[in-house]
């Protein structure tokens, strides 16, 4: 093997090394979810606390007693928002909370 | 499970008064627990199998359902009851925004309900009389049929909390249970079963009077809650 060979493969290498280290970081593992979220469920539904605070929103805005006021279903329509669908003494209600715990709005259906 | 000694004989009563108050019988969704699997990194589908296996492999649930402090934000007071039936979660909520997390199993499908009930009484090691609809299904269960001692085969296992709309039992409880492994799954009849060691924490840091508000996605609604 010629000088110019030799320095033609190591280039060659040292590319195909850095492509593989390149690849490599792209697909390296996710860091594990924070140890209160190792589990979940396939449909997502909007956590306690924020459905629960949809339920305060409600009364407050409604005027019914919030020990008649239920969250029925919830759902997740982005990254930040949750809609919650509440029952308040037989009206169905609509809620959106931020995962800040922000109600954003409150409106009968 | 549900209904243990005396409960049995009011329940036809029970089911007049539940149907009185508009129970309707819809099936929870079905949800779906996966659990995330720290060696491969992945979520998995977590069913009975799955749960009995692991439970087998630690003599443990899953990290998530061991209990744990978590943040809460709610107006609800310190004491509440909160139970997340869909992601498999019973909160006691704390002082300060915060709530003690314990996993808990709830009903299998057509059995899972939600609503706004109290803790009515508490037993320890609770005697547990299968239904007459059990008995007459399961030849396991005649042998109980006149009532099951408190003990550790006990369904109910070592506490029940029973839970009340207003004055009347509504035939569910949340309780021990001898089979752990189901911690995280929809099993149930339609009570709230958490671990043995749970439970009994629960019982010692819950008065009876405590609000606890049952959250289902397409469960059955007390109406009237």
């Amino acid at each position: 093997m010629s000088g110019k060979n030799a320095v033609r493969t190591s280039i060659r290498g040292t590319a195909i090394g850095f492509l593989a280290g390149a690849v490599s970081a792209c697909v390296s593992t996710p860091p594990p979810p924070p140890q209160d979220q190792m589990s979940r469920t396939k449909v997502e539904t909007a956590p306690a606390d924020l459905q629960l605070l949809c339920a305060n929103a409600v009364a407050k805005a409604s005027g019914v007693d919030s020990t008649k006021i239920l969250p029925v279903s919830s759902s997740k329509l982005d990254s930040k928002t949750y809609q919650v669908e509440l029952d308040a003494s037989g009206k169905k209600t609509s809620c959106l909370v931020d995962t800040d715990g922000n109600v954003k709005s409150v409106e009968p259906v | 499970m549900f209904a243990e000694r005396g409960t049995v004989r009011r329940r036809s009563l029970t089911a007049i008064v539940a149907a009185a108050f508009g129970l309707v019988a819809v099936a929870a969704l079905a949800a779906g627990t996966q659990v995330f699997d720290p060696k491969s990194h992945k979520w998995v589908d977590y069913d009975r199998t799955k749960a009995r296996k692991y439970y087998a492999a630690h003599n443990e649930v899953p990290e998530a359902f061991r209990p744990q402090m978590v943040k809460f934000r709610t107006a609800e007071v310190p004491g509440t009851i909160i139970i997340d039936g869909n992601q498999h979660f019973l909160y006691l909520v704390q002082p300060g925004q915060r709530a003690m997390r314990y996993g808990i199993g709830v009903g299998r499908e057509g059995f899972g309900w939600a609503g706004i009930v109290r803790v009515g009484r508490m037993a320890e090691w609770p005697t547990w009389t299968p239904p007459a609809e059990m008995v007459a299904r399961d030849p396991k269960a005649v042998k109980y049929a006149g009532g099951m001692e408190g003990g550790p085969d006990n369904p109910l296992g070592a506490r029940a909390l029973y839970l009340y709309e207003r004055d009347q039992d509504t035939i569910y409880r949340i309780h021990g249970t001898p089979e752990p492994w189901t911690i995280g799954l929809d099993v149930s009849s339609g009570c709230i079963r958490m671990r043995n060691d749970d439970i009994v924490d629960l019982a010692s840091r819950v008065k009876v009077g405590a609000k606890v508000i049952v959250l289902m996605q397409g469960a059955a609604l007390y109406k009237g809650v």
